[in-house]
């Protein structure tokens, strides 16, 4: 599982002795002179790059990390640990929950680990916080997760890049093919904070201006909602035709299960942001999840060959199915491995202006995409949560098109 | 630190120490030393740590002022607060949305910062300090994650759980501090004033006279003193020096996120200060630093296992270190006054 | 008045599912802390440990699954009960926020024992096969379960009443909340009493995990929730007393239900809205309980 060319020593060199180490191994430099970090990393050091992988090793999101370096993984096995002509060279930083841990991290790659690339983090606002910082570094961050629109608008920067999603793009999907199917009047509830406040917000303008009409919406407490039961009601009293939700992890299961549980599912469809249904938590959700619809940029039955080539190698390495997580982790190092193989020398500028030219993706499991504002322009597909043989599947119903960003 | 340490323990066993002892002005002297030489390394840090270690070292300063402030009602109050967190994140929010507004010029954001959180203490403390012990506890909690979901909700203002970000680096007479050590300098200053005015107030008759509540609240009051007035007036400095601190931390990180005024936050200082000795206010000092160090600088290196170990830390620190690592010093000290019988 | 009433029928039912929970869940926090003085941050570590036995041993709908959960979670309870007894011994003259710091690196470092064990994912647990499915109330669909954890909580209470009304036993935990060194002095071991009390109070996290893993599940971070609602519960009750947390766990399953169902604008403020309101009012619970340290 742990390929050879993870920089595990690190944690024993680093640790093993201590404070002291940390402060006399950087006794040359000191910390007033003009920047010295990431132009030395590579070039020089006869091909190699040096990339900082940032995921959740602690924590609530931990699952997303594990998806993701599975992801990453399995890209580097099937390109002999090469990106271009560079060996590559994966720094693993424990994201954590919250900015308060992954800020910290990324700042320890940028000057400790003087790396030239870095790509993961799921919290947007460590993305957020992290945005300046890269920039001023000089050392371009592929986004693998986080949704946040404003990662690539207000906090936009040439060395800010993202291989997943934004949450309205997702959203405004299911907004606009709901309302031109014209279920009726649909209830909308989200989690309390950024990511879901974006969702209802996507779904609402999208859905409201492809003629359909809102029953009701709803914001839960975030992280600590177990019991939907308060607000299940109100949506059994608005006189909604169907349900549209954004939640993810622990309150995914719980909000599928109870949707079940309190009879709503045979009367009021289901219909959600595509986590809702994503990876480990459905297995959790079981027989209640069959039926709900989905969308998402990505399907393990999404019908192409990349696909079908990469489901059978995750599955052979990982002895599970893929999610999407792995994928925006696979596909980010696809566009670093399309940037290095254009760059003269391996230094941050370079790669940055390198992922300018990387066009489209025409290889990637969840079909062709590009970047456009440096966040993809991507297909989103309409899916549906099916039994087969005892394997809980998101079947893909329709392919919505591409989405354009809002 | 001839007296506190010793009446923490055991709260009956001295009376209040409302006049200074007559050893202090000896012991001041005796320390002036020993003070001005860590000075001296500490100023000196950035000419030869790398900027992560500066940066790591302004973290530590500013968790390590965020606790001192806290100790003050811990350790010398009496009062453990589970809600600190509230006025630490009020006051970087208020220096976060100065700098994006106004000016980010030094120390306009960090002043207004203390100011914000002293306000956001009195405002609450009123009610707080009318309860005591484990119900203290649960009112500041309450209150501290009312101020979180507000900092949640209000995304307007605060950007949600997005944070605030894009707050503009720290200006001093014109020029941004975009050099880690000159940042450091920078919050080595603050932190520094802020350590002096906490020590001054915790050694003022003020500062004396909250011992004594803390010691024996119903001598006090018999003597004339109204506990109520001096815990409200210790609740406000400390939430304006918990504001200073986060203020600094949002020149540092520049961004700010509910999470820093929130139950984590909140607890990981209450425990900083008890791991390194409430009522010592150096003591505090020491306990941010490792949980600074463990959960900032070396947890995310540990493939996650970060959390297994703080929690071990913690642990072994009950029984290793029973009064903090304040104790290490007391043991110290407490030989050395043996024979003069001080106190 | 009556058609409020019928709307709102089922939250309130399920406020008094939730109330029952929360009262299994903490009524063994509030003995522990108010016979012994401990305050067991862990107990909501320990909880979680019993929601993993469920996902262990409840392997589909099966009450041998969930019979054997429940024996095993009240054994491991006990024996961490009684671990914690002798962790926390040396601390006794100590301050209360000595515990705190102790209790609360246990309980870290046994979630992430939990999480080397059983990963990172989220579990669910199915009910036993009688209590699985819903059943209509008022028109509404309920989960049967639910209906079921109202009878256990109600039994418990009922249990715990008359253990410490009617007995020799619950005469000494009475004697022990108002007075430690009295009951020292009349010759009883302090030592003993300590034991049982905290591996009761321990079981009864454990148990409740258990029996709170068909609705809950079992994931990372739980331990955190259910502590924090725990000691909200225990608090507004007042702390030490059993009709306290009884009471304490009754107002929030109603707050968390019935009140999310009336105002889910606010929904995030009204659990920690009310925590403050009760002791703006009565600084010391709504019971009075013993006075804290």
């Amino acid at each position: 599982m742990a390929p050879p060319f993870l920089a595990r020593r690190r944690l024993t060199t680093t640790f093993g002795a201590g404070a002291l180490a940390l402060t006399l191994a950087a006794c040359g430099g000191g910390s007033l002179g003009g920047d010295d970090g990431g132009s030395d990393g590579g070039g020089d050091g006869g091909g190699t790059v040096r990339v900082g992988l940032v995921i959740p090793q602690a924590g609530v999101y931990t699952p997303l990390g594990e998806d993701m370096q599975q992801g990453w993984d399995l890209f580097l096995d099937q390109n002999d640990g090469m990106f271009g002509d560079y060996e590559v060279e994966t720094v693993i930083a424990d994201e954590g929950e919250s900015p308060d841990t992954g800020v910290p991290a990324v700042q320890r790659l940028l000057t400790e680990d003087s790396v030239d690339a870095m790509v993961g983090i799921v919290n947007s606002a460590t993305a957020l916080g992290v945005a300046e910082q890269v920039t001023e570094a000089e050392i371009p961050l592929i986004v693998a997760n986080a949704g946040a629109e404003a990662i690539t608008q207000d906090a936009a920067s040439p060395y800010v890049w993202r291989s997943s999603f934004t949450n309205q793009q997702i959203a405004a999907a299911m907004g606009t093919y709901l309302g031109e199917e014209g279920v009726g009047p649909v209830y909308v509830m989200a989690p309390d904070y950024a990511a879901g406040q974006e969702v209802v917000e996507g779904f609402i303008e999208a859905y409201e201006a492809a003629g359909g009409t809102v029953a009701g919406q709803a914001l839960t407490p975030f992280g600590t909602t177990q019991d939907f039961q308060p607000f299940l009601s109100g949506v059994q009293s608005s006189g909604a035709a169907a349900t549209f939700v954004f939640y993810a992890g622990g309150e995914a299961v719980s909000y599928v299960q109870q949707y079940d549980q309190f009879g709503l599912k045979d009367s009021i469809p289901l219909y959600g942001s595509g986590f809702l249904t994503e990876g480990s938590v459905l297995d959790a959700q079981g027989e209640s999840a069959v039926g709900v619809r989905t969308t998402l940029h990505y399907s393990t039955e999404i019908d192409n060959e990349a696909n079908a080539a990469f489901v059978e190698a995750y599955q052979a390495a990982y002895d599970e199915l893929p999610t999407t997580y792995a994928v925006q982790a696979y596909d980010a190092a696809n566009v670093l491995d399309r940037a290095l193989a254009d760059v003269d020398e391996v230094s941050g500028p370079a790669i940055a202006e390198a992922l300018e030219g990387v066009g489209e993706i025409d290889d990637s499991p969840r079909g062709p995409w590009s970047f456009t504002n440096q966040t993809p322009e991507q297909h989103i597909y309409l899916r549906e949560v099916a039994d087969e043989g005892g394997t809980l599947l998101n079947t893909v119903v329709q392919d919505l098109g591409v989405q354009p960003q809002p | 630190m001839s007296v506190v340490p010793d009446s923490t323990t055991e709260p009956a066993a001295a009376g209040p120490e409302v006049r200074p002892s007559p050893t202090r002005g000896r012991g001041l002297a005796l320390r002036a030393a020993p003070l001005l030489v860590l000075f001296l390394l500490l100023a000196a840090v950035p000419l030869f740590v790398a900027p992560f270690t500066a940066n790591t070292l302004s973290r530590i300063l500013i968790f390590a002022l965020f606790a001192v402030s806290l100790d003050l009602l811990v350790g010398i109050t009496g009062l453990p607060s589970l809600g600190h967190a509230a006025y630490f994140g009020i006051g970087a929010y208020t220096a976060g949305l100065v700098s994006i507004h106004w000016t980010s010029e030094a120390p306009v954001p960090v002043l207004l910062a203390a100011a914000a959180g002293a306000v956001a203490a009195a405002a609450t403390g009123w009610l707080a300090v009318r309860s005591g012990g484990v119900y203290f506890l649960m009112l500041t909690l309450a209150m501290g994650e009312l101020v979180h979901q507000l900092a949640q909700r209000l995304t307007g203002v605060t950007g949600g759980s997005n944070g605030l970000f894009g707050i503009p680096s720290v200006r001093v007479g014109g020029e941004p501090l975009t050099l880690a050590g000159l940042l450091y300098w920078y919050v080595l200053a603050i932190a520094l004033l802020g350590f002096v005015g906490l020590w001054l107030v915790a050694h003022s008759p003020f500062g004396s006279t909250l011992k004594g509540i803390r010691d024996n609240e119903p001598r006090m009051r018999s003597l004339g003193y109204s506990p109520f007035r001096y815990k409200f007036v210790a609740f406000a400095i400390a939430g304006g020096f918990a504001g200073l601190a986060g203020g600094l931390f949002a020149g540092l990180v520049r961004i700010v996120n509910p999470t820093d005024t929130g139950f984590t936050t909140s607890a990981l200082i209450l425990l900083a200060v008890v791991l390194g000795g409430a009522g010592t206010l150096w003591g505090p000092v020491l306990g941010a630093a490792v949980v600074v160090l463990v959960r900032d600088t070396f947890g995310p290196q540990l493939d996650g296992h970060g959390p297994l170990l703080l929690g071990v830390v913690f642990v072994v620190a009950v029984y290793v270190l029973p009064r903090g690592f304040a104790g290490l010093a007391g043991l110290a000290t407490r030989r050395r006054r043996a024979p003069g019988g001080a106190a | 008045m009556a058609g409020w009433f019928d709307a709102n029928l089922v939250s309130i039912l399920n406020g008094f599912a939730i109330g029952s929970l929360l009262f299994i869940l903490a009524v063994g926090l509030s003995i522990v802390f108010g016979m012994m003085d401990v305050l067991n941050l862990a107990h909501g570590a320990f909880f979680l440990v019993g929601s993993y036995l469920a996902v262990t041993f409840v392997a589909g709908e099966s009450w041998a699954g969930f019979f054997t959960a429940l024996g095993v979670a009240a054994l491991v309870g006990l024996l961490a009960g009684g671990a914690l007894a002798g962790l926390t011994e040396p601390l006794a003259r100590r301050p209360i926020l000595d515990q705190a710091l102790l209790t609360l690196g246990i309980s870290l470092i046994v979630a992430e024992v939990l999480s080397i064990i059983y990963g990172n994912d989220v579990f669910s647990v199915p009910e036993p096969p009688a209590l699985a499915g819903s059943v209509s109330v008022a028109g509404s669909a309920y989960p049967t379960y639910r209906l079921m954890l109202i009878a256990v909580g109600l039994v418990l209470a009922l249990v715990v009443w008359l253990v410490v009304e009617k007995t020799s036993i619950g005469a000494l935990v009475r004697a022990s909340v108002a007075d430690r060194e009295m009951v020292s002095a009349m010759g009883i071991d302090n030592r003993k009493v300590k034991f049982a009390v905290l591996g009761v109070g321990s079981l009864l996290a454990t148990v409740a995990g258990v029996l709170a893993a068909p609705v809950y599940g079992a994931r990372p971070g739980l331990d955190k929730t259910i502590l924090l609602l725990a000691l909200v519960v225990i608090v507004i009750g007042g702390l030490g007393s059993i009709r306290g947390a009884l009471v304490g766990a009754l107002v929030i399953g109603q707050v968390e239900s019935l009140g999310r169902a009336l105002v889910p604008d606010y929904a995030s403020f009204i659990l920690f809205g009310t925590l403050a309101l009760v002791l703006i009012v009565r600084p010391r619970g709504l019971f009075a309980g013993k006075v804290a340290h």
